[in-house]
C-alpha cells in the first residue's frame, strides 16, 4: 500500500470518528443509550482491559475465542482438505460422499449449535464441533473443484512421468488445486468466526461472544462496542496470517516474469 | 523388432448413435531410431494415434504396442512432449525435470548427474532454479523436451510441440530437434500439421486422410535427404530452397489438399 493511499484511508477513519464524536458527545444526536459515545465505549475498554468484565479480562476473552477459532478451522481444514482431494480425484470416492454432503450442506451451521450444546454442554467442545461444520464445507467444495478444474495436460503429464498414487496427490493435484484450495480456506475461516461469535452468544461461560451477551444483558452499549472490535480486530488478524500462509505457499505464482529471450 | 507397432487399430469415441469413428484400420510400424512424422487435416486422428502410444486412450479395435509389449497405461517408456508444455509450475525447472527420474527411484547423485547432462544438452543451464512462468515459451518447451529426454525413453511422443510458439522460436526449436536427433537419435513419433516442419524434420512421414482416419500415404523423405545431403545445412531456410525438399512438401500438400476439398 503506498503512501498516498494510506492517507487517503486515514482521513475516512477519521472523518468517520469526528462524525461519530460529533454525533453523540457534542450534539447528542444519538442518545448514548442506543450507541455509545467515544468517550462511553473508552471507559468500557479501561474496564475491560484492567478489572475484566464477564469472568476475564479482555486479551483472555480474545484468546479464548482465538484459540477456539484455529482449533475448530484447524480440524475443518485437516479433514475438508483431504476430503475434497479425494472426491476430486476419484469418480468413485465422489459418487459415495456427494449425497451425504448434498444432505448436509443445506443446513445452516448455526442450526448444529443446539445440538452441539446438548451433546457437549457449554465448554469448548461444542464450539469446535459447530466451528468445524461451518468450516469444513467451503474447505471441501473448493478444494473438490480446485482439484476437478486442474488442466488436463499438467495431470496427463504427471501419469506418462509414472508418478505413483501418493506423490500424484501431494505433488501435483494438491499444488495445483491450492490458489482454490486457499479460497476455501479464506471462507472457512470467516465461516469460523461467524460461528463461534453466534455459538458464544447463545451459551458460553467466556469468550468474546459472552462479552457480547453478557453486555447486552446488561444493557451496556460501551462495552457491546468493545466487544464488536474486538471481533473485528481478531477476524483480521487471524486472516492475516493465512495470507501470510497463503503468499508463501503460492510464491510460484508470484514471481515475476524474467524478460523473454 | 519395430519400436511401436500399430496392428489393425480401430478407434471410436461415444457410445450408440453418437459414436464416432475416428481412426479406421491403422497399421504402421515405426522402426528403432526412426523419425516418424504424422501431418494430416485436423480433427483427422492424428494426435489419437499418439495418444494410443502414450496410453492416454485405449484402442477399441487392434492393438498398439512399443518395443514388442502391448501399451496399458502411460509410463515413462513413453515421453510425451504436448503442445502446451504441460509443465508443474509449482515446480522449478529442476524439480520439473526430476520428478521423473524420482518416480524411478534413481540415487540422488545419478540423478543430479543425468539433470545436469540434460540442461547442458538443451542449454538451460542459467535457468535450473527459475520457475516455468519466468521463462518464455520456447524455453519452457526446452524444458519439457528435457524433461521427457531425461527418462532415456523408448520412444519420445510429441504432439505438435512447436504449436503453440511463434514463428520465429518455432525454427529456433526444429533446428535444434534436428541437432538433437543427431547428438542423440531416438525413435520419435511427432504429430504436426505443417508439413515443411515434418519434412524438414523426419526420416518418413504418414499422411492421414480425413475422419475416420486411415494411412493415407507414407512418404520417404530419409533417402531423399541422405542422397541429396540436406545436412550440409545449418538453417532451415537454405534446406527448404532445395529442389528436393520443395519436390517433397508440393507432393504432400497436394495429397493433403485432396482430403480438404474431397
Amino acid at each position: 500500500m503506498g503512501p498516498r493511499r494510506f492517507l487517503i484511508g486515514f482521513a475516512t477513519l477519521s472523518a468517520l470518528g469526528l462524525l461519530w464524536y460529533g454525533a453523540t458527545s457534542v450534539t447528542g444526536l444519538v442518545s448514548s443509550g442506543r450507541f455509545p459515545s467515544p468517550i462511553e465505549t473508552y471507559t468500557a475498554f479501561q474496564q475491560i482491559a484492567w478489572r475484566g468484565y464477564a469472568g476475564g479480562t479482555l486479551p483472555a476473552h480474545a484468546l479464548h475465542s482465538i484459540r477456539l477459532v484455529a482449533m475448530g478451522f484447524a480440524v475443518a481444514v485437516a479433514t475438508g482438505v483431504p476430503l475434497g482431494l479425494l472426491m476430486g480425484s476419484s469418480r468413485k470416492a465422489e459418487a459415495l460422499i456427494n449425497p451425504v454432503f448434498l444432505l448436509i450442506r443445506p443446513i445452516p451451521p448455526l442450526a448444529w449449535i443446539p445440538l452441539a450444546i446438548l451433546w457437549l454442554g457449554l465448554g469448548d467442545a461444542a464450539k469446535i464441533m459447530v466451528i468445524w461444520f461451518a468450516a469444513f464445507v467451503p474447505a471441501v467444495i473448493n478444494t473438490f473443484s480446485g482439484v476437478r478444474s486442474i488442466e488436463h495436460p499438467v495431470i496427463e503429464a504427471a501419469r506418462m512421468l509414472g508418478t505413483p498414487p501418493w506423490r500424484f496427490v501431494m505433488e501435483v493435484v494438491a499444488p495445483a488445486a491450492s490458489p482454490m484450495i486457499f479460497t476455501g480456506l479464506r471462507l472457512s475461516l470467516q465461516a469460523s468466526w461467524t460461528t463461534l461469535v453466534a455459538a458464544e452468544l447463545v451459551g458460553a461461560l467466556f469468550g468474546l461472544g459472552r462479552v457480547l451477551n453478557l453486555a447486552q444483558q446488561d444493557i451496556y452499549p460501551g462495552m457491546i462496542l468493545v466487544g464488536m472490535i474486538a471481533v473485528a480486530l481478531c477476524g483480521w488478524m487471524t486472516t492475516r496470517f493465512l495470507a501470510f500462509g497463503e503468499a508463501r505457499a503460492l510464491a510460484w505464482r508470484h514471481f515475476e516474469a524474467k524478460p523473454a529471450r | 523388432m519395430a519400436a511401436i507397432r500399430f496392428d489393425k487399430v480401430q478407434k471410436y469415441f461415444g457410445r450408440g448413435d453418437k459414436r464416432m469413428h475416428a481412426l479406421s484400420n491403422i497399421n504402421l510400424e515405426i522402426e528403432d531410431r526412426e523419425f516418424l512424422a504424422i501431418v494430416g487435416p485436423s480433427g483427422c486422428g492424428k494426435t489419437t494415434c499418439l495418444r494410443l502410444v502414450a496410453g492416454f486412450d485405449a484402442a477399441s479395435e487392434g492393438s498398439v504396442s512399443v518395443a514388442g509389449k502391448p501399451v496399458m497405461k502411460p509410463g515413462p517408456d513413453r515421453a510425451v512432449v504436448f503442445q502446451q508444455f504441460a509443465l508443474f509450475p509449482w515446480k522449478t525447472v529442476r524439480g520439473n525435470i526430476d520428478l521423473g527420474l524420482r518416480n524411478k527411484a534413481i540415487g540422488f547423485e545419478e540423478r543430479e548427474k543425468r539433470i545436469a547432462d540434460v540442461l547442458k544438452l538443451m542449454n538451460l543451464e542459467t535457468y535450473a532454479d527459475a520457475f516455468p512462468h519466468q521463462l518464455s515459451g520456447g524455453m519452457q518447451q526446452r524444458v519439457a523436451i528435457a524433461r521427457a529426454y531425461v527418462l532415456d525413453p523408448e520412444v519420445l511422443l510429441m504432439d505438435e510441440p512447436f504449436g503453440a510458439l511463434d514463428a520465429q522460436t518455432r525454427v529456433v526449436m526444429q533446428e535444434e530437434l534436428v541437432r538433437l536427433a543427431r547428438v542423440q537419435p531416438r525413435t520419435v513419433l511427432f504429430i504436426t500439421h505443417a508439413v515443411e516442419e515434418a519434412v524438414y524434420l523426419a526420416d518418413r512421414i504418414a499422411v492421414m486422410t480425413r475422419r475416420p482416419g486411415r494411412i493415407k500415404e507414407l512418404v520417404d523423405v530419409k533417402s531423399v535427404r541422405d542422397a541429396e545431403k540436406w545436412n550440409r545445412f545449418e538453417r532451415i531456410e537454405d534446406v527448404m530452397d532445395l529442389d528436393s525438399f520443395v519436390h517433397l512438401r508440393t507432393g504432400i500438400w497436394r495429397s493433403l489438399r485432396e482430403e480438404k476439398n474431397g
